[in-house]
Formats: C-alpha cells, structure tokens, sequence
C-alpha cells in the first residue's frame, strides 16, 4: 500500500510543479473553467494541485467534457504513460469514423489543449500525462474493464500458476515471486498472439460472449464465478472463458473482461465511432424577422397570461394544499380562464411563483395570492415585465413539465409543490439555449428537431445522466416556445440575449439589451376600440392600461389573441355601474376612446341599464335606530349631540347609522334614551370584493445559479494562491512591520483602500486587531474580499490568513 | 406585413378589419376555409372550424395555402399552435374513402390502415359496414353512405366522397332568359353546387333563391323534388318555373296536402311528406317515386327532423338546400352540412345590399313603456304567461297604429305572433287578417290585391314567414315573434328586402315593450342581423305617438 502512495505523492509533485509553471493567465483560465478549485481559495499551488486531482472537482469537470475530448482523455488513461502527442493521435485516429483528416487533425490539438488548459492532463507534447486522480475517476474507460494486474489480484497464487499454465507461460516465472504471478499472466494477457490462440479455440457461443462484452460494459453476471477450471476439463462457454483467463471472476457472481482482452477484441479500436465534430443539428432554418416576431407574440401572450392569473388570483385566490402546491382543480380552472392546455397554465404559475408574483399566503391553510412584487412588476413595460418572468424561468430549479405526473410513491405531482425541483434544470435550459443560440445563420436561425438538440445534447455532456436529460431537453423546447424565448422552434434575439454572452458577465448588464430588443417588436398599446352595433368593441391589439382595465370591466372578453373582443351586455354594464360608474361617464368614455361613432344601440344598452340600475338601493350601515314613534327620531336627528353619529333618517321610523351598534348604543344613552341593541338579523352587510394581498415580499429562494466567475475575482483567487504558494515555498521569514501606529482610517476609505490594492496587486500595511484584542501592524497583500473577511497573504507571518474587516483600524501604503 | 388587415385570436376566430385597404384581398383568401360568424359594419369575424378546413380541402385548398394565407394578412404574429393545428386537422381529411367498387359496390378505402382500424372499432360505424375486402377497404351498405359519413366526421376523419351521383332520370330543363339574366351570384352559386356535387347555399332573402335553384335544375337536365315550406310557397315555385325557365304547367306536379301529382318536376311540402298515419309516413315513397336526378330543399334551416333522416338514405343525389339563415335555434346546422353537404356559396347582407341586389333597410326597434296598470299585471303573470302578456299589450297596438299612419302611401305589412292581437290590429286597422286557418285561395286572393295595391295593409301571422313573394311592401311591422327566434327576425326582414320598383329603401320595425322579457327576446332575435351588419335603431314609442 505504502508503494501506491507514493506513486501518488510523487505524481502530485510533479503534477504540482508543472502547474506552478503555467503562468498566471493560464491558471486564471482553469480557475475560470474550473471555478470550483478556488472555493475556498487554495493556500498554494500544491493545495490547488490536491484539489484539481480531487475526485469530486474531477468529476464536476469531466461532466463538462464533450464526447470526443472525453474520448480523447479516456484514450490517454488506457494507455501506458506518458505518452507522446503523435502517438495519442494515432491511438484516437483509430477510433475515428472516418478519416484522419485536417479537421480531426486540428480538433485533436485544440483538445489536447483544452485538456491541459483544465489541467486534466498535463507534461509537454512528448510527454502528456493524466492528472492524478483522472484514472481513479475514469475506472472503465470507454466501457472497457479493468486490466488483468488488478482484475486477478484477487486470485491466489495456485490458481494464478494454473492459469499462466494453461495459457503456456512458463512454471518457473510463477515460482520466482509471490506477486509475480498476476504479472505473468497480464504478461501474457498482453501478447497479441496468445490471446488470438486463446480466442480461437473457444467454442463459438463462448466467442459470442466475448463480442456482446467487447464494446462494454466488460461486466456481467454468471453463477458461481469463481469456480476454479481448467482447459481440460472446461464445458461451458462461460468455463472455457474462465479457464483461459479471458474472464475474469470479480465476485461471486460477476466477471469482467480483463483490459488487454477488451482492447484485443476491439481490434486495435477504443472507440467505435468517433466524431471529432458534433453530430449536426438537424432542423429547419427560420427566417430571422419571422421568429423575432413570433416569439414577440408568444411573450406578449405569456405576460398577459401571468397578469391575467395574477388578476383572478387577486380576487378568488385558490388554496394551498396541506402538502403544499395547488391543487388539480385550481390548476384546471387556471388553464380554462387563460384558455391553455395545463401543462401550459402549470408553467405560468410556476414561473410567476419563482418570479415571487405570487406566494402562499401563510403557512397553515394559507392562500395563493400575489404579492407586493406584482404590484411593482404590473406597473412596469411589458418588455421588463418579460425580461423578469423569461430570466427567472431560465434560471429557476423547478421543473413545471412533472405537474400532473406521479412520484415514486404514486401521488399526483401538483404545481407549486416543493417536490418539484431538478437541480439540474437551470444547467439544462443554459445548455439547450446555447445550443439553439448557435445553430444556424444569424439571419436564418435553425429550428432544431427536439431529437437533434437531445442527440447534440448527448454528445456535448456523455457524462451527464440521459434519461432525466432529454425530458428536460423536451420540457425546455416547448416552454422556451410557450414564453417567447423562442419562434418556430428558433431562439430569438430577444431570447439569445437573455443567455450570457460569457461567463464573466453577470445578470443585470444582459437583461437590459433583451428588454430593448424586445420592445420595438411588441405592439404599441392602443387607446381606441371599435365599437360595433352588435354590441361588440374589438381592440386591435393591446390597450392602455387605463382602457382595458374600463373594458373589463364594462364589457365581458369575448376572444383574445392579437386583439380582444368585447361583448357589451346588462350583466357587465350592470357591473361598471356597481363599480361606481355613472351612466354618463361611460358614454363619455365610449365616445372618447372609440373610432367612429358610438352605436345607438350601445348606448341604448348603457343608459336602459343604468334607468333601473340603483331604482332600488342598498347600502350598508353599521348599526340603526327604529322606533315605532317618528317624533322620538326626530329629536334624535334634530340633536346636535347626535351629529358624530353620523345618522341617516332611512324612513319615519328608521335611522341607520356608521357607528357601531354599541357606540350607538352608549350614545344615544349619553343623550338620555333608553336604546336597548338588537340582534343582528335583519342588519344589511355588504361585503366588498377584497383585492388581497401576502403580508410581505415573498423569501424569495434564489436557486444557486451559477453564472460564471467575475473576472476580478479570478485574478485575485490565482494571485492569492501565488502569494501564498510564494511564501509556501521560500518559507521566507517574516518581515518586520514598519514602527509606529497606522493612522486610523474610516471604515468606507479603508475597504475602498483594500478593494484598491487587490485590483492593482499592491502590498498595504494595515492595523488590526487581533482576536485578544491586541493591536497589531502588519503589512499585507490583499488577495480577495467577501462576505465581511479580507483574504490576504501577510507578509508580517508570512503566511495566508483571514481579517475581519472590523478589525481593521487603518490602512496606509508601506513606505519603500 | 405588420399592418395586415387580419387578427388572428387564439380561439381560432379572425378578426378582418373591414375599412382596410387589404380587407377585400384578405377575404377573398381566407373565404374558403373560414366560415365567416359576423358581419357587423367595422371587424368581421370568421371561424376557422375543422367543417370549414376540410371543405377547403375537399375544394382542393392544402394546409400551406390556408397557413400561408394567414401569416401573409395577419397583423401580428400568428400562434405557432394555431398554424400546427391547422396543418394536422388539414392531413385529417382524404385518409378515408367512400369509393364506387365495380363488384362490391360502395366500400369505404384508407390509405392509412391505422385510421382505417380505428373508425372500424368504433360501436356506432360497425353495423354500416359489409365485410372487409382487404387490408385496407371494407364495403358499406349503399343505404348507409350518408349515416357513416355524418360519423366519421363526428370521429374526426372526414371520408373523401369519391362515389359520385346518379344522373337520375334525365329531363331537359333550360332557364328562358327573356328580358332578365341571371345576376352574378346567382350564377356563382348555381356553379359552386354544381362543382361540389351537392350542398348549401346561403344567399339574403330577396336575392332571388328560386332562380339559383332554376339555374342548378338547368346544370342537372333531369327530373327534380322539390321541397318548400307550404302550399303558397309551392305555387309561388311553380309560377317562377314556369316564368323563369323552358318548363311548362305540365312537367310541374305539385304533391301537397290537396293535389298529389308527381311529374318530371314535382314540388312538395314538407308537411305532406312527414304527414303520419298510424305511426307511418305514408308520403316517403314520394322520394323514390321517380329516378329524381336534383332535390332541392328550400328554406332548409327549417328542415324537420324526419326529412333530416330521409335524407341520409339519399346521398347518391344530388342535393342543394337554399336557405338566408343558417341558423337553427336547434344548434343542427352541423346536420344540415353533413346531411345536404357543406356550404357552397355564401354572401353577406351588407355586400348584397350594397350591390343593389336587395333594397337597404332601415332597423327601427320602438319601445313601448308599459302604463303602470299593465307594469303590475305583467309583474303578476305566470311565468309561461309573461312573453305573450308583455308581447301583446294595448299600448303597442296604439303604437303600431300611428306607425302605419306614418306611411300612409306605403304597402305595409303587420307581422305577429298571436292571433288575437292580430285579429285586434286588423280591426283597428281595418286591414285583412292572414293565418292559418285562412283557406289558400282567399290567401292567395289577399296576396294579388296587396300586390295590385287594392288592399295598402296586411296582417299576416307567421303562416308568411317565408317564401312568400310580397314585392311592394316597404315596410314592416313586428308587433310579436317567436320568443327570441334569430332566424324569424331574419325572414321577416327578408320580406322587404326585395328591391323596390322606385329604388327606394325599406323600413322593418319591431314593436317592442321596455323592461319586459319582450325586450330581451328582441336583443336575442335582432343578434344574427347586428350581426349581419343592421344596425337597428331605437326610438321611443311616445315619440312616435308625438309626432302623430
């Protein structure tokens, strides 16, 4: 074992040393490609070393790796190393489908750069080496098993002789050594020669068996495995594999093809058919003008469709099942309102829920309804409104494509609930975008087929689980299209500048260009209908705020789409009248916002409502008086004490009042009468429709989206690891920090000071309270600042260390 | 392209912005594959309906001309949905085929064996069929060849008729253009049927059906039922053949409930064929009576349910249904299309108006105000009651009164519902009373005087609703109709719409009680004509009594 470690330590070393020579703007690439080997920031190159060769971050970046690169570095983990560069690409070149041409040619250099560049593999071109840990990582490279050293470590030494026996090595090797038996037989495992002897005389079922275990995977399950034939006495296929070595037993009942036989059988090959360029997309190319439009439509649409729910969830908000979510009945009432198929209306709930527009209204028995923040985004342009409900969908972990499916335990999945997360969905909408934002011209975007982005898809990330991918593949097709991101199946300008135009921008400066895009491409907001004598007002396209909320008032939508049709009837003039409209205002209204002529009939309509509209009244009053004596209430209202009552004669012998009944009560006592209170029936209540509202602003759970590594941070992580790697390996004795106090400084100079020096690189000399409340001066190279902690290498303790921000008294420059 | 004249609505209704300079353009493209709903005078509305999609398929238009079409006029961008939607409902049509067979006779084929297996699962189709012939045919009983194509539409895979009719019993049939011709639409109209084999044509009341239906018995050349309303109606047919075509009084039978002649050409009402004795229509034999090559059917939107089942037995013909209204309160304007065929040839009001074809109209709807003694006996009425109460009140026989004097040089028609108000009317009035009980001659006698002008007002029940040739009147007066029937307010408008001899307009007014169920009735009924582009005035009844 203690050899192993070794070998290790020793790699490391020389895989450290190698990355302590890359310069500076090379290891910002990596940290930038690689963003999780700085988080923390590594003390030294040898920290970041161990941490580039740490299984996790290996496998976090190998996820990333397209199929060929992945090829590639699979290729170099099967072969001895290191390995010249030209004798890679001869190795990979066999795998190909085609011919070695310039293409594969030019692709393989960049891959082999790109593969250094991550520092997956490092070592000059006549020398390429995986890191360590790249081996461990990849244990079946290109689906192929382990080779023989490992598979038959497990066999024990009579056993190991009997095979090297049987294949026609020699007994003394066996008897030499008590580990040399394994090596002999891989030895002989290794000989081209024997092994196609050894293939040859097996029966033809046992060679099939070899062929479905060829291209992988090399496992595969059989009884008692471990059985111990010989060639002689071997019946079975399965035996006569056995017996020659060319299976190997790994547990009771399992075997695997050992290595050097997988690669035989593969004829020279690792891979099957390699690609070194993507499979095309296929699809349709869309003219450019025609998708922007499309999608301007469909966003159009969809942010009319979140407000139009948000709207009714203001006045009839539906309740939160005890598990969470909505339930299927409210769902299906929210898709008949918005007139969309469910799954449509699933995802306008999910995003305006993600977006914080609506939220539960509290915990237990609590309500959807909207929030604050719809108020703030109702108010705001469609274009923006757009921008925060399309950046919040690509962004959001939650995937609205499961509601209505069933879970593990067979219940219904239902919108809103917690379950219905994918941390991976955000990474697969980025990606199938990206994909979409580069396929085709610039001026006649492609429509990809949904098969050809899941197969593009597939190629991009192999490593990636295929199953949850490509329904989330289909799921981000359609709901791109639904929302606008997308036209005819082709991203759109508006949707392409949503997506990061590279990883080091960060949110706010990209949603702006997708607003102005968007805008000029939305129709212009209309302040006139046409009103029609059959009692209809069409809207040509979308109305002023002020208009269309009259409308909806006055008039019942008849069809929606690029223009509304309203129908005029008793019931909706009835409404606006109830609403406080007067008759004449409406007319008014009608006159000013129509293109031609109010109708007669309409206007008939209007005024033969509002002639029996309020011939009867009903109001509301809190408390009232009666008395069978009119004179009694006469002196009531006559009464100047009786005027903060606020009393209304309703009849001879009633009054209503707005006070309360036991303030009326206790007045009219005061004015020396003798009320007594009655029973509330017969006391007229008239509840308002409440347009309700969440107590706050939503806890809005931001999912953590990675968008990517800001520049100044990356040179300050690649500095603070050469600072320290610096002090780490000249162990360089401290250095005295100057005489004399540091002037105090305030506390915003001082980190705009610090936030100085790391941009510029510059050393500072800072006071600073140590943890006992000492004051201390040191002289410090800022690396990073976050989260209240200043990251710098100290000079003074030649080392990297952590500071309060708090602490820190002052700070000044080092005097030369 | 951005300022198109069409808008598309996620409905799949589109809206056509009439004043634009596109509009007619656009219409004339979308025409084939959307039903056009409403007419009124700003934004017309048409439907696309998986009926009218493959219609324009059957009439050799494919989805990428119906896509095309909509992309090219529409302001703003068409729903992808939609487009899809319509591409497969479009690939729906033709995958099935009722086909002639030269030894099974009618078999219905698919090209698609999926399809075909389908349909054939279903409970309703399998005792229609004959046996299967192979894979992808399977005979129908000939009898059944209407049933099963009313089902497969209802399944949603149209079949593709490609059996043909039968010539039926040839006749030589000429129209006689001797000082008129046949006017444009009329020519269209007669044309699309004939192209289409069979179907619907839907032309305003005035615009002269009788003659399209002489112009498709010119195109068929062979003997022809005809089916009309009633007995007037019938003669009314037979004096317009006669005038209009080489027919003589001999070739023309009429089958009525007096006379029961059958001839090359025979005309029959509609009650005398669904006349039962003992449970038996005793007069369907009429319809195999002669080898008929044409059955026209006016008036079609009031075709009874037992003509609906005979003629399912009789799609080798060829059918042609006229009607102004296609609508039915009954909602089976679906049957008609799928039992007489789809609609051939349609033509808004307004576009007729405008071309001089039918006089214009003036839409007056006056309203009465109850006195307060009629207010509480109607409050009192019994439900069932209350229409005929507020319907028949005193206060609109005083209106309709000063209405009539308004026109004192004027032909007038007064149409109601309830004969003793109109027994009421013509007393007052001293005018002719027509209903049903009134013998055909003496019918007959009060048409010609009003025509010769001899009687200046006429009072007739809804025994006139239709097909009665009335040329001079000018105006109208609709005291009482059935409840909120669109179709009746319709045909009584349509009784003086024929284009007056002095070019001059007609007046339609509807009496009207305020605040009652009379007047909600009257919104409904006046709905197909808003919708048609009438826009009715409304005056009040005391004004007219005013200006008196």
């Amino acid at each position: 074992m203690s050899a192993v470690r070794l070998t290790i330590d020793g790699m490391s070393t020389e895989f450290s040393e190698w990355l302590r020579g890359r310069s500076d703007e090379q290891l910002r690439e990596l940290v930038v490609l690689r963003p999780e080997l700085i988080t923390p920031v590594p003390a030294h190159v040898e920290g970041l070393a161990g941490r580039a060769s740490s299984p996790s971050a290996i496998g976090r970046v190998l996820d990333r790796l397209d199929r060929f690169t992945f090829a590639v570095l699979e290729t170099l983990t099967v072969l001895p190393s290191p390995i010249a560069y030209r004798s890679l690409r001869s190795q990979v070149s066999k795998s190909l489908q085609g011919p070695a041409d310039p293409v594969f040619e030019a692709r393989f250099r960049q891959t082999v750069d790109r593969l250094r560049t991550l520092a997956l593999v490092y070592g000059p071109d006549r020398a390429l080496v995986p890191a360590p840990g790249v081996r461990e990582v990849l244990d079946s490279p290109a689906g192929l098993g382990p080779p023989a050293v490992e598979v038959f470590r497990h066999y024990h030494a009579e056993r190991l002789a009997e095979l090297v026996e049987d294949l026609g090595g020699s007994h003394s090797g066996s008897d030499s050594g008590s580990g040399g038996g394994k090596e002999e037989l891989a030895g002989l495992l290794s000989d081209r020669q024997i092994l196609a002897r050894l293939v040859e005389e097996v029966s033809p079922q046992a060679r099939s068996a070899l062929d479905e275990l060829a291209w992988g995977p090399a496992g595969g399950r059989v009884p008692n495995a471990r059985r111990e034939v010989r060639v002689a006495n071997a019946r079975s296929p399965i035996e006569q594999l056995l017996a020659r070595a060319l299976l190997a037993a790994t547990g009771e009942e399992s075997v695997v093809l050992p290595r050097e036989v997988g690669l035989f059988l593969r004829d020279g090959r690792i891979h099957r058919d390699l690609t070194p360029l993507p499979p095309p997309l296929d699809g349709t190319a869309r003219d450019r003008a025609l998708v922007d439009r499309t999608a301007a439509g469909q966003a159009f649409t969809f942010t009319r469709a979140v407000e139009e729910l948000c709207e009714r969830w203001s006045a009839d908000p539906p309740g939160v099942l005890r598990g969470g979510g909505l339930a299927v009945r409210d769902l299906k009432r929210a898709a008949a309102l918005l007139d969309l198929p469910e799954w449509a209306a699933g995802l306008i709930v999910e995003v305006a829920h993600a977006a914080g527009l609506v939220a539960a209204s509290g915990a237990v028995d609590g309500d959807w309804m909207p929030t604050p923040v719809y108020d703030a985004w109702k108010v705001r342009s469609t274009e923006d409104r757009w921008v925060t409900l399309a950046s919040t969908w690509l962004t959001m972990d939650r995937v609205p494509g499961m509601i209505g499916e069933r879970d593990e335990r067979d219940r219904l999945r239902s919108a809103l609930h917690p379950d219905l997360r994918r941390p991976a969905a955000p990474e697969v909408r980025a990606a199938t975008l990206a994909m979409l934002a580069t396929a085709g011209e610039a001026a006649s975007p492609l429509a990809p087929t949904p098969e050809a982005v899941r197969e593009r898809l597939a190629w991009e990330q192999p490593r990636r689980r295929v199953a949850q991918r490509d329904r989330l593949v289909d799921f981000t097709l359609r709901e791109a299209e639904q929302i606008g991101v997308t036209g005819l199946g082709a991203l759109s300008g508006h949707g392409r500048a949503l997506l990061p135009a590279d990883p080091g921008q960060d949110g706010a400066s990209r949603t702006a260009p997708a607003a102005e895009l968007l805008a000029p491409l939305l129709p212009e907001p209309l302040d006139h209908v046409l009103l029609q004598a059959d009692l209809t007002a069409v809207a040509p396209g979308p109305l002023t705020g002020e208009l269309s909320r009259w409308l909806a008032l006055a008039a019942d939508v008849e069809s929606t789409g690029g223009a509304t049709v309203y129908r005029f009837c008793e019931g909706s003039i009835r409404r606006a009248l109830d609403a406080g409209q007067g008759a004449d205002e409406m007319l008014a209204m009608l006159t000013r916002h129509s293109a031609t002529p109010v109708p007669q009939p309409l206007s008939y309509l209007v005024t033969d409502v509002a002639r029996r509209h309020g011939r009867m009244r009903v109001g509301s009053a809190s408390a009232y008086v009666r008395c069978d004596d009119p004179s009694v209430l006469d002196e009531v209202m006559a009464d100047r004490r009786a005027t903060p009552l606020r009393l209304r004669r309703l009849a001879p012998t009633v009054i209503a009042s707005k006070t309360s009944r036991a303030t009326l009560v206790d007045s009219l006592r005061a004015m020396g009468y003798a009320p007594v209170a009655e029973s509330l029936d017969g006391d007229v209540i008239v509840t308002q429709l409440d347009v309700r509202r969440t107590e706050g602003p939503p806890q809005l759970r931001v999912p953590a989206a990675f968008n990517g590594l800001d520049a100044e941070v990356v040179a300050a992580a690649v500095r603070a690891v050469r600072a320290g790697d610096a002090a780490h390996r000249s162990r360089r004795k401290p250095v005295d920090a100057p005489d004399g106090q540091v002037p105090r400084s305030p506390a915003t100079a001082t980190i705009g000071a610090l936030r100085e020096a790391i941009r510029q690189g510059t050393q500072v000399w800072i006071g600073y309270l140590d943890s006992q409340g000492n004051a201390t001066s040191r002289i410090l190279e800022p690396a990073r600042m976050e989260g209240g902690y200043l990251t710098a290498y100290d000079e003074t303790r030649a080392a990297v260390h952590r500071f309060a921000l708090h602490r820190i008294t002052g700070v000044a420059e080092v005097q030369a | 392209m951005a300022d198109g004249p069409l808008i598309v609505q996620s409905d799949k209704t589109l809206l056509l912005e009439v004043d634009h300079d596109k509009a007619d353009e656009c219409r004339k493209a979308i025409a084939p594959f959307a039903e056009l709903e409403r007419a009124p005078e700003h934004v017309h509305t048409y439907r696309i309906t998986p009926l009218a999609l493959w219609n324009a398929r059957a009439a050799g238009h494919d989805a990428e001309q119906v896509i095309d079409a909509l992309i090219g006029y529409s302001r703003y961008p068409v729903p992808h949905a939609l487009l899809v939607d319509i591409a497969e409902t479009m690939a729906r049509y033709g995958r099935l085929r009722l086909e002639k067979h030269p030894i099974h006779g009618l078999v219905l084929t698919s090209t698609d064996r999926a399809v075909l297996e389908e349909v054939l699962r279903s409970k309703k189709i399998q005792p229609l069929l004959g046996e299967r012939l192979d894979g992808d045919a399977v005979a129908v009983h000939p009898s059944e060849r209407g049933n099963i194509k009313q089902l497969l539409l209802k399944l949603g895979w149209p079949a593709e008729d490609l059996a043909g009719y039968v010539d039926g019993e040839h006749h030589p049939i000429a129209l006689a253009e001797d000082g008129w011709e046949l006017r444009t639409y009329q020519r269209e109209a007669a044309e699309a049927f004939w192209h289409g084999g069979s179907g619907v044509v839907v032309l305003p009341c005035g615009a002269g059906k009788t003659i399209v239906g002489a112009a498709a018995m010119a195109q068929a050349k062979a003997t022809t039922l005809i089916l009309v309303t009633n007995t007037v109606s019938a003669h009314q047919w037979k004096q317009e053949l006669i005038r209009r075509t080489s027919l003589t009084e001999d070739e023309i039978g009429e089958y009525t409930g007096t006379k029961k002649e059958i001839r090359p050409v025979t005309i029959a009402t509609y009650q005398v064929m669904t006349t039962r004795r003992q449970g038996v229509y005793r007069h369907l034999e009429l319809f195999d009576a002669r080898d008929w090559g044409l059955i026209i059917y006016d008036e079609v939107h009031l075709l009874p349910a037992p003509i609906f089942r005979m003629t399912a037995d009789l799609q080798a013909r060829r059918r042609v249904g006229l009607t102004a209204t296609l609508v039915r309160e009954d909602g089976r304007e679906g049957d008609v299309f799928s039992l007489i065929g789809p609609k051939r040839y349609d033509a808004p009001w307004k576009e007729m108006e405008n071309q001089g074809w039918i006089a214009p109209a003036d839409c007056v709807e006056v309203r009465v105000t109850l006195t307060d003694d009629e207010r509480l006996a109607y409050a009192m009425a019994d439900s069932e009651e209350r229409y005929r109460f507020c319907a028949t009140t005193p206060s609109k026989t005083r209106v309709t009164e000063a209405l009539v004097r308004r026109h004192p040089d004027e032909q007038v028609l007064i149409i109601g519902q309830y004969i003793d108000q109109l027994d009421e009317l013509g007393e007052h009035l001293g005018a002719p009373v027509i209903k049903g009980e009134t013998k055909v001659k003496e019918r007959e006698r009060l048409f010609q005087a009003f025509r010769d002008k001899e009687i200046k007002v006429l009072v007739v029940s809804k025994v006139a609703n239709f097909s009665i040739d009335l040329p001079e009147a000018s105006v109208a007066v609709q005291v009482s109709g059935t409840f909120g029937s669109r179709q009746e307010e319709a045909q009584r408008l349509g009784r003086v719409l024929r284009p007056k001899s002095g070019g001059g307009g007609a007046r339609f007014y509807s009496v009207v009680s305020r605040d009652t169920v009379d007047q909600e009735f009257a919104a409904h009924r006046q709905r197909f004509l808003a919708e048609q582009g009438y826009a009715y005035q409304i005056i009040d009844a005391d004004d007219v009594l005013a200006g008196d």
